[in-house]
């Protein structure tokens, strides 16, 4: 809203996510791969193995075309991109680490340039200088990613930097070291996985299956260890952060699940390479590679899931929201968009108000400004999936929107805006699914209920205060809901009918008893 | 809707160091940026020349391949060393560059898949014409014409940028990202400034392999210093129409600044300009004594004045359009001291390293070798 928006039909969070996953793949390929380089080559001289020598020399031309030309395009890509996307986080990302970024340029000249004369230097060069070139590569390469991965983990947790705004604070974050480990195991297996591609095209069987032993070097114990270095990294992000994998946010839960799926898939693919080396097609090298890039992709995927609602942790939301009020903050944090009106504080919009018969035209601008970065109406994150599963009618959005933080973890920032744009807002979301009040109103199981209406803030935990906190008497709790928003203020003024209530007590009742019995238990952040 | 509705507000940062340590690291960044890029696309642009002189029973196959060897190291060479004045123009601009950027967003997204597949044309190019019968021409005429839209497009970007009261209009018309600034006055004449002058630099190029082949096969030689000498004295005169359109297409009051209106300007126009003019004399003198001397350091010594005074021209410019909504004032600064040491320290000790990888693989030696002959 400071910034004009781009409008990407098929979402803009996708787009962002296809190029950072594209790039991330290969980039970890371009730090593994070039310590990778030096070690095949000192261990090709040092036995004398000249078909060895001869297969890292096509190899390096491999690596360069890979990671020099896609590796630094698509790392370009993500900066073009994120500033398309999100120009006020890329903003703040710019101010506070320039120098970060850099370092981090200089190293990555010097990575560039020692990449191509390593290349370029295997006919010209005498071996020690020729690996020396190598060396060179792979340390910068490295130091470039040490980089990055401050930047990175400061954007998932910020740590005391939100309070002293310090560079160092925010660079050695909590989660610096682990990610760093993480991430370096994920690039040496990626050199092994890289290998295995160009391996699988020899003929000769006994040079193949010597390559793809040693690939697998690389790829078994480096993915042995991505448990251990996974079980410290998550200890490091907040808690209540990564609840969102455990449930409550979907697309969290889904990615996390995939990544350790994927992980151990590609584990025992590494280890199949071993049966019979001699005879590794060029398909089953890349359905590993293949299987490591759904792994990679859905780590990344789960960082940013679990982010959410920020962009910056405890300083700036996804949809460029500050979330406090700070000075210089252009009049953008939540709390003075939510007293000016959305569509007043906002620079770049046709409409500055919510015109009388046109709430739904103002919705969607509201649509646009608020929600676009992370949503769609039907595409990428497309709300009417979620609207019909709910079978939300007008009003019921509108009460809903007041509490939007407290759903799902606290995934989403909270509207920001009067209520008459609230309204308006719900006006149009409400075109998005049409749903009429009879069938909001017309669940009459309890489940039911409990879905549509309290599941999105209430998960099935004990630790719920839905769960922990509502009278176990039947006839307490069926009058206790009567009348929501005096049990907590930002519940949504819900009237349910009798029947309605009584059938949701029971439900609650046969959960709570189930989970006497021994289900598990979830925190949440917006609780 | 007045254009200041619109420039949107900076981030809560201050700037971590001062004003003038990110302008001078800009301009600085810029000039070395602009020389890369000038020797691939004015190299690609003569490598077709040569090309398709040589089918037209004409010699060139050879420089062609010679100058093709060298892209793949330019292009990322141009990529590498645009990242900092892309850092540094958003550290100081980025208000203004990431609006024209939305505004402009497929287009300038488009730019990545561009310069991803002229980059791989050229390593194509690159590796095939060192074989017999290869058929490159069309890949590269294709890589070359990827280049030419790209700085297109960032003509199109960098105007966009500095004219803050043609955005709304743009935007609101499409908020998909489907614009250009076409209706830009000064955009074809800045355009062409930039693309003649990568010709001119392509063409010193050639004199640098001249120079480089002069004593192990001084025909070849002599064709190339022809050859690239050429190039360039028509270049540069071509110059002097399109740094006049580009100067007649600009706003009065800028205009004037350069014509005495700012004595910074005018000077730096003004050495510019016999620069120019003094470079075309030397190279023709150079090039009917056959002086490689006077055409390898000379032109290109006086050439990097030209360059350098271009470069603040090109900065005063930007200031001059924005000078309603950009004031070096409005910053707060607070000086990083625990990084910025450190980043120096790097940069020098980076730059060290960078010309010793040069030394030790022989660019500076005798051997003369090019990077340009892949494994």
């Amino acid at each position: 809203m400071n910034y004009p928006i781009w409008d990407v039909t098929f979402g803009a969070g996708l787009l962002i996510a296809l190029v950072a996953v594209c790039h991330v793949f290969v980039s970890h390929f371009a730090v593994g791969g070039g310590l990778f380089l030096v070690l095949t080559e000192r261990r090709a001289r040092r036995t004398n193995d000249a078909a060895l020598l001869g297969w890292l020399k096509a190899h390096t031309k491999f690596f360069v075309l890979v990671t020099v030309v896609f590796g630094a395009i698509s790392g370009v890509g993500i900066w073009f991109t994120i500033a398309l996307i999100s120009p006020t986080a890329t903003s703040n990302l710019i101010h506070a680490y320039v120098w970060g970024w850099a370092i981090e340029w200089v190293f990555f000249f010097v990575e560039i340039t020692a990449a191509l004369l390593y290349l370029y230097g295997w006919d010209k060069l005498e071996a020690r200088l020729h690996e020396w070139y190598g060396w060179i590569y792979f340390i910068a390469a490295f130091a470039s990613m040490v980089i990055i991965n401050g930047i990175i983990t400061f954007m998932l947790t910020s740590g005391g930097w939100v309070k002293n705004h310090e560079f160092w604070t925010g660079f050695f974050n909590p989660t610096f070291y682990p990610s760093l480990a993480f991430r370096f195991a994920i690039a040496l297996a990626l050199a092994g996985v890289y290998a295995l591609i160009t391996a699988s095209t020899q003929k000769e069987e006994a040079l193949k299956a010597r390559l793809v032993r040693w690939s697998a070097r690389w790829i078994v114990p480096s993915l042995a260890v991505l448990p251990a270095l996974g079980w410290w990294y998550v200890r490091k992000i907040p808690a209540e952060a990564w609840a969102d994998a455990r449930g409550p946010v979907p697309t969290a839960t889904y990615f996390a699940t995939m990544a350790v799926v994927l992980l151990a898939v590609t584990f025992a693919l590494g280890l199949l390479t071993l049966v019979r080396p001699g005879r590794m097609p060029l398909a089953f090298s890349l359905l590993v590679a293949l299987t490591a890039f759904g792994a990679m992709g859905s780590f990344e995927f789960v960082r940013e899931a679990i982010r959410k609602p920020y962009v910056i942790a405890n300083y700036l939301y996804a949809n460029s929201m500050y979330s406090a009020k700070i000075p210089g903050d252009g009049g953008f944090s939540v709390d003075e968009v939510g007293a000016s009106g959305i569509l007043r504080a906002a620079k770049w919009t046709s409409r500055h108000d919510v015109a009388k018969g046109d709430e739904a035209a103002a919705g969607r601008e509201i649509f646009r400004l608020e929600c676009g970065s992370c949503h769609t109406a039907n595409a990428y994150r497309g709300v009417r999936s979620y609207l019909a599963m709910r079978q939300w009618d007008r009003n019921k959005i509108q009460a809903m929107l007041g509490g939007l933080e407290m759903m799902h973890n606290g995934v989403m920032p909270p509207f920001a805006g009067t209520d008459e744009e609230r309204a308006a807002l719900a006006a149009y979301l409400s075109t998005i699914e049409p749903v009429s009040a009879e069938a909001a109103a017309a669940a009459s199981d309890g489940e039911t209920i409990y879905e549509q209406n309290c599941s999105m803030c209430h998960p099935r935990s004990a630790s719920d205060p839905l769960f922990k906190n509502l009278p176990g008497d039947p006839t307490k709790a069926v009058n206790a809901l009567k009348d929501l928003t005096s049990l907590f203020p930002l519940m949504p003024d819900l009237k349910f009918s009798e029947p309605q209530r009584t059938a949701l007590v029971r439900r609650i009742n046969e959960m709570r008893d189930a989970m006497r019995s021994g289900n598990g238990a979830q925190g949440g952040k917006g609780t | 809707m007045m254009q200041t509705d619109v420039i949107p507000a900076m981030d809560p940062n201050p700037l971590p160091a001062a004003y003038w340590v990110f302008k001078l690291l800009l301009i600085v960044t810029f000039e070395l940026h602009i020389v890369a890029m000038n020797l691939m696309l004015g190299g690609g642009v003569l490598a077709l020349a040569a090309k398709w002189r040589a089918r037209n029973g004409g010699s060139g196959d050879r420089v062609s391949m010679d100058i093709a060897k060298m892209l793949p190291v330019f292009l990322p060479a141009t990529v590498t060393l645009g990242i900092a004045p892309l850092l540094f123009v958003q550290v100081l601009y980025g208000q203004f560059f990431y609006s024209s950027s939305i505004i402009m967003a497929w287009p300038w997204f488009l730019v990545l898949v561009f310069l991803t597949i002229a980059y791989y044309g050229f390593y194509y190019v690159s590796y095939r014409s060192g074989r017999q019968g290869g058929k490159t021409g069309g890949v590269l005429l294709l890589s070359v014409a990827l280049v030419v839209v790209i700085g297109f497009l960032f003509s199109n970007n960098l105007t966009l940028s500095q004219t803050p009261w043609r955005w709304p209009g743009k935007y609101f018309a499409n908020p998909a990202g489907w614009n250009l600034n076409l209706t830009e006055a000064t955009l074809v004449p800045r355009f062409l400034h930039f693309f003649i002058a990568a010709v001119a630099v392509g063409g010193l190029l050639l004199v640098f392999l001249a120079l480089a082949n002069w004593r192990r096969d001084k025909e070849y030689a002599r064709q190339l210093l022809q050859f690239g000498g050429k190039a360039f004295m028509y270049a540069t005169m071509a110059q002097f129409v399109a740094g006049i359109l580009f100067l007649v297409s600009l706003p009065r009051e800028i205009r004037m600044l350069y014509m005495g209106d700012s004595p910074l300007a005018t000077t730096l126009l003004l050495v510019g300009v016999t620069g120019g003019i003094g470079a075309i004399f030397l190279m023709s003198d150079a090039l009917r004594k056959e002086n490689i001397r006077a055409a390898a350091y000379f032109v290109p010594g006086i050439l990097a004045v030209v360059i350098v005074c271009m470069s603040i021209m090109r900065d005063v410019l930007r200031d001059a359009y924005l000078k309603a909504s950009f004031h070096p004032g409005q910053f707060a600064v607070k000086t990083q001291w625990t990084v910025l040491p450190l980043f120096l320290a790097l940069f020098v000790g980076g730059v060290i390293l960078w010309l010793v990888m040069l030394k030790r693989y022989g660019l500076f030696g005798s051997k003369g070798a090019s990077p340009g002959n892949p494994g």
